[in-house]
């Protein structure tokens, strides 16, 4: 659609450049024209009404969805819940051990709202079974290693690298107390600051 | 564990953080979304449909298509603009499957009698005369905003009411955004036209 569609007042100027100015006291033109001073009446009135309604819309308590709308969302998604990946931490003689990576995820999320100025973002984690070293002789030696890819928003102005090492820290802590094994490698990505 | 882990850390402002542990599964991080958004898609649902159940279908429908689609979401930032995009368009198809049904009435009498909210009431305390002004100012633009075709109205409901930038609107209308300047400025005309013949 081209800008000549644009709708234009009888005296050639368009309905935006009235719009543009309806803040301002008319210019000269405008004070002498009928067109002019007929669309910036109309105008102010439609902006008066605009405000109005937004104003009022917002605040008209009859202008919300039904209360029990959260909970059906709510519901629909609860039955749909994204559990991830079951991670294999361990295999012995006598059967396997799994963990749900949305499990781990949480001890994790827990850990970071520890650290002052750190929002936790999205979180891989894989489990890399490390090749048996010559000196090992049995399968229960064959040790599982996590590496956890942790994406973080850091509040703006704080010390990066030492928040980082607390917060790397913290999980390294959190993950045996939790679930018994070792962190593993803690990768840590600030991905984005936030205003505090 | 259940099902709601940590949570959203109570501080706001930070939505994309909200956002991607909703991305990952968290059932709190999402809730705290759609306490966030569903007055908002309600609204925009609301004026362009003029019907309550349709709205309330339209919130639930663009909530939990939001919450499958979410881990596909690139930019965790653009959560507000993709929910309106997604929004906006279920309107527009809603109102395109009514008009293969039946023509939509232009007719602002006839329309001036469709939903029972349609017109807001004015604010408390308000002088007498100034309400009646008030009223009719608003009862006109309700009404004339009713007569504009679906994408215009889209349009000027995105800008004027819920602050959208002219980038977004024409990503979700899918045209140029210097359409998007032409079809607000025609909506203006049309509406302003429409609430002095009105009065």
């Amino acid at each position: 659609m081209a800008l000549e569609d644009v709708p234009r007042l009888g005296c050639g100027r368009s309905i935006d450049e009235v719009w543009a100015g309806i803040d301002q006291p008319p210019t000269g033109h405008e004070e002498h024209c009928q067109y002019c001073q007929t669309a910036r009446t109309r105008l102010q009135r439609l902006q008066e009404a605009t405000v109005a309604l937004r104003e009022s819309d917002l605040h008209d308590p009859e202008l919300k969805p039904r209360p029990g709308l959260t909970r059906a969302i709510m519901d629909v998604a609860r039955a749909e819940v994204r559990r991830g990946n079951r991670l294999l931490v361990r295999t012995t003689d006598h059967g396997t051990i799994e963990i749900s990576e949305q499990a781990l995820d949480s001890l994790i999320r827990i850990a970071a709202t520890a650290i002052p100025g750190i929002h936790s973002r999205r979180c891989r984690i894989d489990i890399r079974t490390l090749p048996n070293s010559p000196h090992e002789t049995t399968s229960t030696a064959r040790a599982p290693r996590l590496v956890i890819n942790f994406r973080v928003a850091a509040a703006a102005g704080i010390d990066i690298p030492k928040t980082v090492d607390a917060l790397r820290q913290k999980i390294r802590t959190a993950i045996p107390a939790g679930i018994g094994i070792d962190a593993g490698t803690i990768n840590i990505t600030v991905e984005d600051l936030y205003d505090v | 564990m259940d099902d709601h882990g940590p949570g959203p850390e109570p501080d706001e402002g930070d939505e994309g953080s909200i956002v991607a542990r909703a991305q990952d599964g968290d059932l709190a991080a999402f809730e705290h979304l759609v306490i966030a958004y569903q007055d908002r898609i309600f609204r925009l649902a609301y004026r362009m449909l003029n019907d309550r159940l349709d709205a309330e279908d339209v919130v639930q429908e663009t909530l939990t298509s939001s919450w499958r689609s979410l881990p596909l979401l690139a930019d965790v930032n653009a959560f507000g603009a993709w929910l309106y995009r997604l929004a906006t368009n279920k309107c527009l198809d809603l109102l395109r499957r009514r008009s293969t049904h039946a023509e939509t009435s232009t007719d602002p009498d006839e329309l001036l009698g469709i939903g029972e909210h349609g017109f807001p009431q004015a604010p408390a305390g308000t002088d007498p005369a100034d309400q009646a002004q008030w009223s009719a100012q608003q009862e006109g633009l309700a009404a004339v905003l009713n007569t504009l075709p679906p994408a215009q109205r889209a349009c000027w409901l995105l800008r004027e009411i819920h602050g959208r930038s002219y980038t977004e609107i024409s990503d979700t209308l899918k045209i140029s955004p210097t359409t998007v300047r032409g079809m607000l400025a025609r909506a203006r005309h049309h509406i302003a036209e429409g609430m002095g013949q009105w009065r």
